[in-house]
């Protein structure tokens, strides 16, 4: 599903040069579970945003379902995102202004989805996460548990092919945290492809291999049993 | 989706209220300022637009040289609409409109004075002055027509009906209602409550043929498809053809009707400024106030852009493209616009009737015409599309990866822009203050000039109806009761003069001299009435000396033009009258206080009266003496009201175009600083809020409350600086140009400068310091924990 080659992205400011990926090339299957590790500044955030289209790579060459899209445009990478990939983050990121309801909402009233198969939609995926009681309370209502399970919710409302999650459970107590990758977990039986940074050793023995950076490279692969 | 960002919009708005107050009001302010001023400018540029025919209408203007001077000016003989009805082919029809002329109005025991015109019978083919009841064509006929606002029939006849109806004029003639007009709009040169017919004129021979009486004024309806350049060709010449004693180079021209009210202002026989001045000046002040407005919403829009920030990565990690985001915000900008519309015309609404009282105008808000509604809603997209547009692209460009990270600052990124924007805000801020500090210098500058006589307690009153005939008797009452002290019957007010002439003649006088005098005429004790000082010779005083009927009071700077060693004794010729100089006072502003005094001559009691002057006994009180002066008035002129003017009152109106152009620039100012220091404030609280933790680190490091009150003040307060840089010499180039117009002028100090600068600073110290010492003194534990 993901195939990148050779690639590279350089941040600079006026004084410093910082090399993020450095001909990186790794590549995921349909339906894996990979987790990314490293230290701090590895360059594992670099690559998520890569994978998410959020960023575009200096140079290399990035096959997303067949397609070359490192030199995609912003439309045309905003397309294929909101079609293809679902985000879970550290710190949630939900919309303070919006109900629970309205932030799973909102990836559907991207790609155009008719306002009664919305409903449906979010309704199912609140259900399944177990939060439906709460779908007119606000972020800042919920505990930081019920937050990500909205994230993941709206994660997977559009069925994305694949979601990447940064860190998911790094906000969150133990228990909390299991469960969300509990959630993940059982998302990728049903087929989604999952990448996920992490630091957690916990976390990453969910995964089905584990991908070790350092100052832009690969420097390990674990296969998990 | 629009559902959607209407709901995050609202509740943005709402969660942030001091924001959105500080967004809503300025706005709001802002747009009522600049709807109050378009409402002015339209109602200005509307000026005698709703005639049918005003394509095609036109007012005779007289073109000739005078001192010098190519002289331009709209009074022209009688005898020229016939005229050119005659000799114009082009000309479809030619009617004249006389002074306006207030009459005493009789019906039964009713006694009203009225003021109104007298015109041609066309008056009305020419004109759209819609009639209610009569017939346009015929109604002035005759010479016994009369024809009735709305309005003013409905106070003399109530709701009884009025056509037909008779009414005394000056106790004299019987004229009988032919039409009622529609009231008059607010919008036309015209001013009246009734029309006679000019046949009136012809019957009391007041109407003439000369050519040298330039008195009336001369309008002209040219035919369809006619020539105003040939038209004008014919003009040119007319003059010279029909009046060959006069100079041959005198000129006529037709002056077309979109021109008459902003634009005719001739100097040097070229139209030069005029009232399109004022116009455009007030029309560039709407759109600075509104611009200031919506700097105030683009900066507090990108100053907090971190609150947005998050919302903007999310939405485009889920989706969004840049396009769509953009719409959004600029939609988001277009429904506070929207909000803040509906509270500006609330504030118009309640600011309307004393801007009204200001501008000496009744203006409104129409809600029933759909171009306001048009045009309400292309102002609200518009100010919504300036005020949104830059930080809806300047949100929309935030990289999604950065700002979901934390690492994101936007705040100082737009360090530049945003101060740019502040300066600019403040530039005008303190242009305004200049200005209005100026022209307050201006007035209190021409009011604390000498006038040269006493105007307390000093009335005068027109002699209407008997009052000339009982002059001596209404005098002598106001004298031995005790009611006036000094009475004096003169040709005009003191506060204007009505006549001015170049050809007196006097020994010795350069025949080349062409100098204009001041003319004027007093009968007996001027310089005590008036309060004029005398520096030679005498008063007139007729008991003692009779001959004083021809005597003359010549003023200091007439006696320097005539060059006479000793003034007194000398003759003046007036034509063919021969005055004697009797004495010399100092010279007195008789009109303008903003110009040097004219050279002036005060003719006796043989000379003509319009005019009766008393100074009161200043030891009763004066409602005492008014009501006791006016039964003698009513005792001797029955028929005619009691209406007497306080000299002082007269005086000051002098002053009321001036004061109005300084209240104005004074309210602009006002309004100009709120709004500043508003968006000053919001900026101070959002700045306050990004340092918190750089406060927190110098505190804890040992700096002091002050310093840090100090530190976060002063990038205000240079922005402040250089404002003041940029504005003074703008301030005094535009300064300069306005008192140009004054010759008896203020100088421009450096004091006035120095002024705008203290108060722009003191005032902006005070909206930004509130913000720097809360954040100065708040506990460094709590700000560095929240990070």
């Amino acid at each position: 599903m993901i195939k990148i080659t050779d690639l590279e992205k350089v941040y600079r400011t006026d004084e410093v040069e910082t090399v993020a990926l450095n001909k990186l090339s790794i590549e995921v299957k349909e339906g894996e579970f990979v987790a990314v590790m490293g230290p701090s500044g590895c360059g594992k955030s670099t690559l998520l945003n890569i994978l998410g289209l959020l960023d575009d790579p200096d140079s290399g060459s990035f096959i997303f379902n067949g397609i070359e899209v490192a030199k995609f445009n912003e439309r045309k990478r905003a397309d294929l995102r909101k079609r293809n990939i679902g985000f879970v983050f550290q710190s949630f990121n939900l919309i303070d202004e919006l109900t629970v309801f309205e932030n799973v909402e909102l990836p559907l009233i991207y790609t155009g989805v008719k306002p009664g198969d919305r409903k449906k939609r979010v309704e199912e995926v609140l259900d399944k996460m177990q939060i439906m009681h709460r779908r007119n309370h606000y972020p800042q209502q919920l505990s930081g548990g019920q937050q990500q399970r909205v994230a993941v919710a709206r994660a997977v409302v559009n069925k994305p092919k694949l979601i990447l999650a940064d860190e998911p459970t790094g906000n969150l107590d133990s228990s909390n945290g299991n469960e969300v990758m509990q959630m993940l977990t059982d998302l990728n039986e049903q087929g989604t492809t999952i990448v996920m940074v992490t630091h957690s050793e916990h976390d990453a023995r969910y995964s089905h291999r584990i991908i070790r950076m350092l100052d832009g490279q690969t420097v390990l692969e674990n296969i998990m049993v | 989706m629009i559902r959607n960002y209407l709901k995050i919009a609202l509740r943005n708005l709402s969660r942030n209220k001091g924001f959105s107050f500080i967004n809503i009001s300025g706005l709001a302010i802002g747009m009522a300022a600049a709807i109050l001023i378009l409402l002015w400018i339209q109602s200005e540029i509307s000026y005698d637009q709703f005639h049918e025919k005003r394509e095609r209408i036109y007012e005779a203007w007289n073109k000739a040289h005078f001192s010098g001077k190519l002289q331009c000016w709209n009074t022209t003989p009688k005898i020229l609409a016939r005229t050119v009805e005659k000799d114009l082919p082009e000309v479809e029809r030619a009617v004249r409109v006389n002074w306006p002329r207030s009459f005493l109005f009789s019906i039964g025991d009713k006694r009203l004075t009225v003021a109104g015109n007298i015109v041609d019978t066309g008056f009305l083919q020419m004109f759209s002055f819609p009639l209610l009841k009569g017939d346009p064509k015929t109604a002035l006929n005759g010479g016994f027509s009369i024809l009735l606002t709305e309005k003013l029939a409905q106070k003399i006849f109530g709701d009884e009906e009025a056509m037909g109806k008779t009414i005394k004029l000056d106790n004299k003639d019987n004229f009988t209602v032919t039409g009622i007009l529609k009231d008059l709009p607010n919008n036309t040169r015209f001013k009246f409550e009734y029309l006679l017919p000019w046949g009136y004129l012809v019957r009391v021979g007041e109407d003439d043929s000369s050519w040298g009486n330039n008195s009336t004024r001369n309008y002209v309806l040219l035919k369809e498809n006619a020539s105003l350049a040939s038209a004008n060709e014919k003009m040119k010449v007319l003059k010279p053809r029909y009046d060959k004693d006069d100079d041959p180079a005198w000129e006529m021209f037709l002056y077309p009707v979109s021109r008459w009210r902003l634009y005719s202002n001739f100097t040097n026989g070229k139209e030069d400024g005029g009232l399109i001045e004022f116009v455009k000046l007030f029309g560039v002040i709407a759109a600075f106030i509104l611009l200031i407005a919506c700097i105030n919403f683009m900066n507090l829009s990108t100053a907090r852009s971190e609150k947005r920030a998050k919302e903007v990565g999310i939405r485009k990690v889920v989706g969004a493209q840049k396009r769509s985001l953009v719409g959004q915000f600029i939609g988001e900008s277009i429904l506070i616009s929207f909000i803040a519309a509906v509270f500006a015309i609330l504030i118009v609404q309640v600011a309307l009737p004393s801007f009204g009282q200001l501008t000496d105008k009744k203006l409104f808000l129409d809600f029933t015409d759909i171009r306001f509604w048009l045009f309400a809603a292309g102002f609200i997209i518009v100010t919504g599309l300036v005020a949104g547009s830059y930080p809806a692209f300047f949100l929309s460009s935030f990289n999604p990866s950065k700002v979901l990270k934390g690492t994101f600052k936007a705040a100082n990124a737009l360090i530049t822009p945003r101060k740019l924007l502040v300066v600019l805000q403040f530039t005008f801020a303190i242009i305004l203050i200049i200005c209005t500090a100026i022209v307050k210098q201006q007035i209190d500058h021409a009011r604390n000039r000498e006038s040269g006589y006493v105007r307390d307690n000093l009335v005068y009153h027109f002699l209407t109806g008997d009052l000339d005939k009982n002059y001596a008797l209404v005098k002598n009452e106001l004298l031995s009761s005790g009611i006036a002290k000094s009475v004096t019957k003169t040709s005009a007010p003191i506060t204007q003069g009505w006549s001015d002439s170049w050809g007196f003649e006097w020994e010795g006088k350069d025949p080349n001299d062409k100098t204009d005098f001041d003319r004027y005429s007093a009968d007996e004790s001027v310089t005590t009435t008036m309060g004029l000082t005398l520096i030679k010779g005498r008063d007139f005083n007729l008991k003692e000396f009779p001959t004083d009927s021809l005597g003359m009071i010549v003023n200091e700077s007439a006696a320097k033009v005539m060059n006479f060693k000793d003034p007194i004794g000398q003759i003046v010729k007036d034509g063919d009258t021969k005055y004697h100089i009797i004495g010399v006072i100092k010279d007195f502003i008789l009109q303008s206080p903003y110009y040097p005094t004219k050279p002036m001559l005060i003719g006796g009691a043989k000379g003509w009266f319009n005019i009766i002057h008393f100074k009161l006994n200043g030891s009763n009180p004066t409602a005492d003496n008014l009501k006791r002066a006016e039964a003698i008035f009513k005792k001797y002129n029955p028929e005619y009201p009691f209406e007497y003017k306080f000299v002082d009152e007269e005086y000051a109106a002098k002053f009321k175009a001036e004061e109005r152009t300084g209240t104005l620039a004074a309210l602009f100012a006002a309004l100009t600083i709120f709004i500043s220091c508003l968006g000053l404030f919001g900026l101070a609280t959002y700045m306050a809020e990004n340092r918190i933790k750089e406060i927190g680190v110098r505190k804890v490091l040992g700096a002091s409350v002050t310093g840090i009150t100090a530190l976060l003040s002063k990038d205000f307060l240079k922005l402040v600086m250089i404002s003041f840089v940029i504005a003074s010499p703008v301030a005094w180039w535009m300064m300069h140009q306005w008192l140009r117009d004054y010759p008896y002028h203020v100088n421009i100090q450096w004091q006035v400068f120095a002024f705008a600068g203290l108060l722009s600073f003191a005032i902006s110290v005070l909206t930004v310091s509130y913000q720097s010492v809360k954040a100065a003194v708040a506990n460094p534990v709590k700000s560095l924990r929240t990070e």
